[in-house]
């Protein structure tokens, strides 16, 4: 009995301790593992956090940079790992919604800072044209060479400060203003000389007799005064800046030659890529002092479909530029001075003296060739055309009028009438709108003799 | 002198005369009457080339000139004095001949101006 109860104690005994010791060993297991799962999970967690920092002190101050337009790459992940996990794809979100808000903003920003800019640059204008005109009304009045010589100065000093207002306004997406009527190429290119600082040094060369569509006009002289002015800017103040037209098959090249600098491979592709005015111009990426030139040719050349390119080198080692204007952009206009000769009324001294009884209907054809003045104009007198004219005076007294008495009309009286009727009315406005074209001899008819 | 739409031309004078606003000589007055003396324009100015042919068929006035040119006065005549000096035109003083005026003509001026005023 007492032998089964030692053998019992011992049995459990072993038991016990077999228990013991699997328990013991199984603990040690287990704190292995959570050991190891604990250095897993902190290292973890460390890479997280560094990953965080990496987010805080690199990725959202680069994000930041690129946004205020300096070419900065924004770095990934410290560690290409997380991507794959939420952690990860949770911080690009993060990054992706950091840059939208900032692009927005700073497009509401460009966008209310253009605005501004625009109607300050439209005050200053209007402002600008203002005093033109009453530059051109002083010229016009003052006779004193002096006085004269002050003007041009401040004349040409106001066309470069309205180009610069209107190439700001430009910029910022407004119209160049300023409707003009078609003009010749080679008033276009003066026009442009006009407006830049070195205006003596630029030399136009050749003579063709195309124009510029009206609505192109404002366009083409700005862009070529900003071409111009960088030519005169970048070279010696003693060398000519060249301009010649060069015909093409489809249209005109106007080639401007400088002798100064050429440009570096850089900056003609960063020519190049304003010049092309495919991408919209950040006023806020222009550089210190803002280089506005190509960036408003480039708007304007695509906006209106001319094409500008500066990347030959010119026979004087500086820059040629080439404006390309297709057909469509030119067209011809009479010379005016021609129009002057063509359409004048050559009234014999005799007839002038006949008093005339005006027929009612005639103002409506006489009111163009009134003077300024109201006084007869002086004119020469082209026998050439007094025969011509004397011939068709019917249809000027054809249509309802109520019978000028064909007899009693001088021979010089209703004739130019006449001949404008038969010249057509296209040529008959050309005429009106030259303003000095026509001539009144009977303007005073129209007193009791 | 010059029309409203003038005023905004697209030339602006100091690009015609070169700057200069003196005359070479001080020989016109409105009235001064220019001829052309020679037909060749070459190497001449766009302005410079309408007054050569303005002034080819007789004699102008210098506000005549001016009014065709479109430009002011004391510009046209920066031009004339150019093309004197170049020999391209002659002038002539405008009070050479003053042919008697006709009553008549001074009838119809003085008509006219009654009617203007």
């Amino acid at each position: 009995m007492e032998q089964q109860l030692l053998v019992a104690a011992v049995c459990c005994l072993a038991v016990v301790t077999f228990v013991v010791v699997a328990m013991l060993v199984r603990q040690r297991q287990t704190t292995k593992r959570l050991r190891n799962r604990i250095g897993l999970l902190e290292s973890g967690v460390g890479v997280r956090e560094n990953e965080i920092a990496h987010l805080v002190t690199a990725r959202l101050p680069a994000l930041v940079q690129s946004l205020n337009g300096r070419p900065v790459d924004v770095p990934g992940p410290l560690n290409p790992r997380l991507r794959d996990v939420p952690y990860g794809r949770h911080l690009d979100k993060v990054i992706e919604m950091f840059s939208e808000a900032g692009g927005r903003a700073k497009a509401r920003a460009d966008e209310s800072a253009k605005a501004t800019l625009k109607a300050m640059m439209r005050g200053v204008q209007s402002l600008a044209n203002e005093q033109q005109l009453a530059i051109s009304r002083m010229q016009a009045q003052h006779d004193d060479p002096d006085v004269l010589e002050g003007l041009l100065k401040i004349d040409h000093m106001n066309a470069q400060l309205g180009r610069r207002a209107q190439v700001s306004a430009v910029l910022c997406g407004s119209w160049p203003g300023l409707q003009r009527s078609a003009s010749p190429l080679t008033d276009v290119v003066r026009g442009a000389t006009s407006r830049i600082r070195d205006y003596l040094r630029v030399q136009v060369h050749s003579q063709v007799s195309d124009a510029v569509v009206s609505r192109a006009v404002e366009p083409v002289v700005l862009a070529l005064a900003e071409l111009l002015d960088n030519a005169a800017r970048h070279s010696q103040p003693n060398t000519p800046v060249e301009v010649n037209f060069q015909p093409a098959h489809n249209g005109m090249a106007i080639v401007i030659d400088d002798a100064g600098v050429a440009m570096t491979t850089e900056e003609l592709k960063r020519a190049e890529r304003l010049l092309a005015g495919q991408e919209t111009v950040d006023i806020n990426r222009l550089g210190d002092p803002p280089q506005v030139g190509f960036a408003v040719i480039g708007v304007l050349a695509a906006r209106y479909g001319f094409h500008v390119s500066v990347d030959t080198r010119s026979p004087y080692g500086g820059v040629r530029a080439v404006v390309f204007l297709p057909t469509g952009l030119l067209t011809r206009i009479e010379d005016r001075p021609k129009a002057a000769v063509a359409a004048p009324a050559p009234a014999p001294a005799p007839a002038r003296r006949e008093p005339v009884p005006e027929p009612s209907g005639a103002p409506v054809e006489q009111q163009p060739s009134l003077t300024a003045g109201g006084l007869p104009r002086r004119r020469r007198v082209s026998t050439a055309d007094h025969n011509t004219n004397a011939a068709p005076p019917a249809p000027a007294a054809a249509p309802g009028r109520p019978a000028p008495q064909p007899g009693s009309v001088p021979p010089g009286e209703p004739v130019r009438p006449a001949r404008q009727t038969a010249a057509g009315l296209g040529a008959w406005q050309r005429g009106t709108r030259s303003g000095r074209a026509t001539v009144s001899h009977d303007s005073e008819g129209k007193s009791p003799e | 002198m010059s029309p409203p739409r003038h005023d905004r031309a697209l030339v602006r004078p100091h690009v015609v005369t070169g700057g200069r606003a003196h005359p070479t000589r001080n020989i016109f007055d409105l009235v001064t009457l220019v001829i052309a003396s020679r037909t060749q324009v070459a190497g001449l100015s766009p302005e410079k080339r309408k007054v050569m042919e303005l002034c080819q068929g007789g004699a102008l006035s210098v506000a005549e000139v001016a009014a065709h040119l479109a430009l002011p006065v004391s510009v046209t005549k920066v031009l004339l004095s150019d093309l004197v000096d170049s020999g391209h035109i002659v002038t002539r003083a405008s009070a050479a001949e003053p042919a008697e005026p006709s009553d008549h003509l001074l009838r119809e001026v003085l008509d006219g101006l009654r009617a203007r005023l």
